[in-house]
């Protein structure tokens, strides 16, 4: 039987908010082609469009650890589906020198395993300054994966995304 | 469309929206009768078909600008609706949100559909504030008096208990996670 907190996640993918966003193409699970079953929960990999940019993927994917969904927050980084591994830093998306992207998604921190974001539980547990600093921000039960997304879609479609 | 059911995305005020699948000759009506978002005989609610992007349009001089997306006939069917296309329905009292930003001690106004994504006013609001599309992207509206910012992809109507129809946000800088 899947855990409360599998089931609360399967119910948010069921959700109109996942799906009115998966219908626009802004994010999604991998099909078959690319991914023949999920790995084991609380391991779940989705993925996010990206605004177009030279030689950089329409989409990147993240392998997410949902334990305690919506309690806690997720924590993850970018996959690749070709290795099946996590994704090399060389082919991660760049931003902006000393942009909010560039610090989301930086490498140099956690060894990039982690994403540098309140809404990430291993960022926002060694940060909890930023509960004060963006309280726009914080992760509480309330929150889905959809918020999760949206925060990536954003970024992605930032003008601080500069491809590879 | 050739036949085929589609999933519709329905947004009433103060719910969560919801997945309704409706075939391409259904009165969409019969379609919010069913999804329970509507009675029989209900008349008093304003029914809109797609997300408004019109304020995206309004020329930079125009001061307190109103929308004309106007409320759909819903004894029409989702075909001649084009709901295929346009996928979202909003069911609201209020005809039309009016909204006012707030930046740097300035503020600017306009009158939207309640099928206006939060996302949409976020980019009107930086067109308006001449905010250039490099920096306006650490902009976001934050809803005045709290901490909330609600999703890009929310709608005003959802955001608004009539009979209020308006709402005021501020277009605050998102913090770059520093520490």
């Amino acid at each position: 039987m899947d855990k409360p907190d599998q089931r609360l996640f399967e119910a948010d993918l069921a959700s109109a908010e996942f799906r009115a966003g998966a219908q626009k193409g802004f994010w999604g699970l991998p099909g078959t082609d690319i991914l023949a079953e999920q790995p084991e929960w609380p391991l779940r990999i989705l993925w996010a469009a990206t605004a177009p940019r030279t030689n950089a993927p329409d989409r990147f994917y993240l392998h997410l650890d949902l334990s305690d969904y919506r309690t806690a927050p997720p924590t993850g980084t970018f996959w690749d589906p070709s290795t099946n591994s996590t994704l090399e830093h060389n082919k991660r998306p760049k931003g902006k020198v000393n942009s909010r992207f560039a610090k989301v998604f930086r490498t140099d921190w956690e060894g990039g395993r982690a994403f540098y974001h309140p809404y990430d539980r291993v960022a926002a547990k060694g940060h909890p300054q930023w509960a004060t600093e963006q309280p726009g921000l914080i992760w509480d039960s309330n929150h889905t994966i959809v918020d999760y997304l949206e925060e990536m879609h954003s970024l992605f479609y930032s003008g601080d995304y500069i491809g590879l | 469309m050739a036949g085929e059911a589609i999933e519709l995305f329905i947004h009433s005020q103060g719910a969560k929206p919801r997945v309704a699948v409706a075939g391409p000759h259904e009165v969409l009506r019969d379609v919010l009768v069913r999804a329970e978002v509507i009675t029989e005989g209900q008349e008093e609610l304003l029914v809109f078909v797609g997300e408004s992007e019109e304020a995206l349009n309004e020329p930079d001089e125009t001061e307190d600008g109103e929308d004309g997306h106007a409320p759909a006939d819903i004894t029409l069917t989702i075909e001649a609706l084009e709901l295929h296309r346009h996928r979202h329905v909003h069911v609201h009292k209020c005809k039309r949100v009016a909204v006012e930003v707030h930046f740097n001690g300035r503020t600017k106004r306009h009158r939207f559909s309640p099928a206006t994504t939060v996302s949409v006013v976020t980019k009107w609001a930086r067109k308006k504030f001449k905010l250039d599309a490099a920096a306006g992207a650490e902009y976001v509206l934050q809803i005045c008096d709290s901490s909330k910012q609600p999703r890009p992809s929310e709608h005003l109507g959802e955001l608004v208990e009539p009979p209020k129809c308006a709402i005021c946000f501020n277009l605050v800088k998102e913090i770059t996670p520093q520490g």
